[in-house]
């Protein structure tokens, strides 16, 4: 994590994707596998807060469950800041980490 | 007789019933998270200034040793470092709106007839949560069973074993009442889907 700028206050906006400044992509945001929340949670909470139709809410749900983790979302830093603390608002243990790609 | 839980109310909203008891319970395990999210108020960080203070960026910057409030408060980074500079800029935040939240499901239960003391004999308690408070109520549950799970020390897969406690263990009691918020919870999001 060296090198890297201090967390911006959340209230940003969401950065337009075009203008955004190419190294500072990709970090990823990772929902972790809880033993407590529910399946049918974990999905309507991918589908109400990005948006996802439900069969990809459902994948990326099974694959919390069964692989342990899923990457839910992608983009700049300060995104994914925001995405995780709404996780951790719906009670989903999340992080956000820069991509390995 | 309807069963205790939710179900789709009309345009968007949510009907919910649930027996004198059980409100109370609910309304019980709810102020002892509202308690533990307020009451340890996070330490300022040292190098908190009026400024910062006023824009409430002085937050902590460590991981709450409660467990329960290490669960509903994790960490957004693997670094300790920037996990600390993100609780500083945000855990106040989390904090006031999983306190607000379990105000509101307070609140609704009293409007829908919870009185302080309780009668068991009493008239059931019935919702009709429209969509922003059905949000609160999902989280909120979200929350309770978190804290409960967290302090029975619940995992994957361990149901033989709550199965196989005596039933004078508190323990099994209170994994009963964690059961019974799985099933309310999982009528609140099939009506809310």
């Amino acid at each position: 994590m060296e090198g890297v700028s201090a967390p911006t206050p959340v209230e940003l906006e969401r950065p337009d994707v075009d203008d955004v400044v190419q190294p500072d992509l990709p970090w990823i945001t990772i929902v972790w596998n809880d033993p407590v929340n529910l399946m049918s949670y974990v999905s309507y909470v991918f589908q109400q807060y990005f948006g996802y139709p439900k069969p990809k809410a459902e994948k990326l749900m099974m694959q919390v469950h069964r692989d342990g983790k899923a990457v839910v979302s992608s983009g700049v830093r300060e995104e994914m800041e925001r995405d995780v603390q709404a996780m951790h608002g719906y009670g989903l243990w999340a992080t956000l980490e820069k991509s390995d790609a | 007789m309807r069963e205790s839980g939710f179900v789709r109310g009309r345009r968007g909203r949510v009907l919910g019933l649930f027996s004198p008891l059980e409100a109370e319970l609910l309304r019980s395990l709810v102020s002892q998270v509202v308690e533990l999210v307020r009451d340890q108020s996070p330490e300022k960080s040292a190098s908190a200034d009026p400024l910062e203070s006023m824009l409430e960026m002085d937050g902590p910057l460590t991981t709450p040793d409660d467990p329960v409030l290490a669960r509903l408060l994790p960490d957004a980074y693997a670094d300790d470092e920037a996990a600390g500079e993100f609780r500083r800029y945000t855990e106040r935040t989390l904090r006031d709106q999983k306190a607000q939240q379990g105000r509101q499901v307070i609140q609704d239960l009293e409007e829908a007839g919870l009185p302080t003391e309780v009668d068991p004999g009493g008239e059931l308690i019935e919702l009709d949560l429209a969509a922003d408070r059905s949000q609160a109520w999902l989280r909120c549950l979200t929350d309770v069973r978190l804290a409960l799970a967290t302090r029975l020390g619940v995992e994957e897969d361990d149901e033989e074993y709550w199965d196989g406690l005596p039933e004078d263990d508190p323990r099994a009691y209170l994994h009963d009442v964690y059961d019974w918020l799985g099933y309310v919870q999982e009528t609140l999001v099939h009506a809310l889907s």
